[in-house]
């Protein structure tokens, strides 16, 4: 089967109020999750209300961009045009150190596939695909 | 506590439409086809019918198409995971409830582009924004449901140990079982290096374990116990069910990718009988992937948590084993019905229609739907 060309960007996000803050963070090299400012929970992906302890008032916080391996796969297949000379990547969910289940859907980079071990510790790279998107992939981390 | 008992609903109609990769079939002429076939297959006429449910369809639309009024419930359902059982047990709920006496149930699934068309080039240099949940997955090439396929197959076999070996044998086992089915799409026996060599959509999913996208009509009908003899057919009761929703649609981000909503469905279904999963002659679940047959066969009590894997190993989803799985061949191999074929297939069986893959003497079945966040699931039996 040809292969199409590959699309100069990936899709774009769209933030709107509520994800904002998310993605200028990221063209900061900084990670932020929304969290609740009452109970202390964060919540990704970004709610109006904390479902824990249905409180309304929340705000950005930084997190350490620590992380471990909860799963991950190797996409062989593209389901995007930018995607297509991209493949094979590793998508990866991880769980941020910071609370128990708050995870992210990611890249994991700079790990051969048979050094992949679930839990294995990941910190955050920001990397820049075009100029207006910034993307927070993880490396096995190095510092402890 | 004794059993919440519902009120007792039996199946009296199955049918599908003409199933095929290119039906050149509209959605209509699906849901007319299956419609049709599930009267038929009851001895009904539309007047009989006084309830409808569908995904896929239009439930208003496609009853007046069908020529079923005046109607006392009709439900158009989106709910892509737990799909057909979410339309059925709508069904099952409003006739368990007297909202009406008897519901037909459509999953019409008219195919979508394949995703060689999605990659086609495109005017994308300022390409659309993705909003909402999306923008969290979309961006980084995640969201396809083989992508959330293979991160749950990855962790069950990094969480238990689970083996491409022992989906391959699943995949062989269902394949051997649509062998005795000439409806199935794929009926040649396949060997377990013909399955490691498929190649990978999102390793460690091959494209042998997804089902296999078609266009397809399927329709049951449903009635009250009091009216189920007045049929053609001999009834097969709904005996228990449950349908469950734990979070968002969060495949991606599931807190527990092993387990997650099927052990609480499975939990409230078997909540509702004294039927206990030995008393199970088959069971049909649901195979979009095959690591969602694996966590029902944990949920529903088969085999302990992360055992499914040796389970299925060592043959016992086999015709002639403990406990036949998906004895249709599943939708990997007769395609996606989203659904309906376990549904249908475990009527059958419990009918005893089932010619060369008969389940001797079965009286009690299975039907699940669904993985992650929610799903549904329903206990059949004969008398």
């Amino acid at each position: 089967m040809p292969q199409p060309e590959a699309a100069v960007s990936p899709p774009m996000p769209a933030p709107d109020e509520l994800t904002q803050f998310f993605w200028d963070a990221l063209k900061e090299r900084k990670l932020m999750i929304q969290r609740c400012q009452e109970c202390g929970h964060y919540i990704h992906w970004p709610r109006p209300l904390c479902r824990f302890c249905l409180s309304s008032e929340l705000a950005p916080g930084e997190v350490s961009g620590r992380a471990t391996l909860y799963s991950w796969t190797i996409a062989t297949q593209p389901f995007h045009p930018y995607f297509v000379d991209k493949v094979p990547y590793t998508l990866a969910t991880v769980e941020l150190v910071e609370e128990k289940n708050l995870k992210l859907v990611s890249h994991l980079i700079e790990c051969p596939e048979d050094e992949i071990k679930v839990d294995m510790p990941l910190e955050v790279v920001f990397q820049e695909i075009t100029p207006e998107l910034t993307l927070p992939f993880f490396k096995p981390a190095t510092a402890r | 506590m004794p059993p919440r008992r519902p009120n007792r609903v039996a199946i009296v109609g199955v049918g599908y439409s003409t199933v095929g990769r290119n039906t050149g079939l509209s959605a209509d002429e699906l849901t007319i086809q299956a419609g049709k076939a599930a009267l038929d297959d009851a001895g009904m006429k539309p007047g009989d019918i006084d309830g409808i449910t569908t995904m896929g369809g239009d439930a208003l639309r496609d009853a007046w198409t069908l020529g079923m009024e005046p109607l006392n419930w009709f439900s158009t359902t989106h709910a892509a995971g737990p799909a057909f059982s979410y339309a059925a047990l709508q069904a099952i709920a409003a006739i368990a409830s007297g909202f009406c006496h008897t519901c037909i149930t459509f999953r019409i699934i008219h195919r979508q582009p394949p995703s060689a068309a999605r990659l086609a080039p495109r005017p994308a240099a300022v390409p659309r924004g993705v909003g909402g949940d999306y923008q969290f997955l979309a961006p980084f090439g995640a969201g396809s449901p083989t992508q959330w396929a293979g991160l749950l197959t990855q962790r069950h076999m990094a969480q238990y140990g689970t083996t491409e070996e022992q989906f391959g044998a699943h995949v062989i086992a269902q394949r051997d079982h649509a062998a005795l089915n000439e409806d199935a799409f794929f009926r040649d026996p396949l060997t377990m290096e013909e399955y490691l060599a498929a190649r990978y959509v999102s390793k460690p999913l091959r494209i042998l374990d997804c089902d296999y996208p078609c266009d397809a009509g399927s329709a049951v009908i449903f009635t009250t116990e009091e009216r189920a003899g007045d049929f053609r057919k001999k009834p097969v009761f709904v005996e228990s069910y449950a349908l469950t929703a734990i979070r968002d649609l969060n495949f991606e981000i599931l807190d527990d990718m092993t387990s997650n909503s099927p052990p609480h469905c499975a939990a409230e279904m078997w909540s509702k009988t004294d039927l206990r999963p030995e008393d199970v002659d088959c069971a049909q679940l649901y195979d979009g992937f095959t690591i969602i047959t694996f966590q029902w066969l944990e949920a529903l009590g088969f085999c302990k948590p992360g055992e499914s894997g040796p389970f299925i190993a060592e043959g016992n989803t086999r015709l002639g084993g403990k406990l036949p799985v998906n004895t249709d061949g599943g939708a990997c191999n007769v395609g996606r019905r989203h659904g309906a074929n376990f549904c249908i297939e475990a009527t059958r069986q419990l009918r005893g229609e089932c010619g060369e893959r008969q389940v001797k003497d079965a009286k009690v079945s299975v039907f699940s739907n669904g993985v992650g966040p929610f799903c549904g699931a329903a206990l059949l039996t004969a008398d």
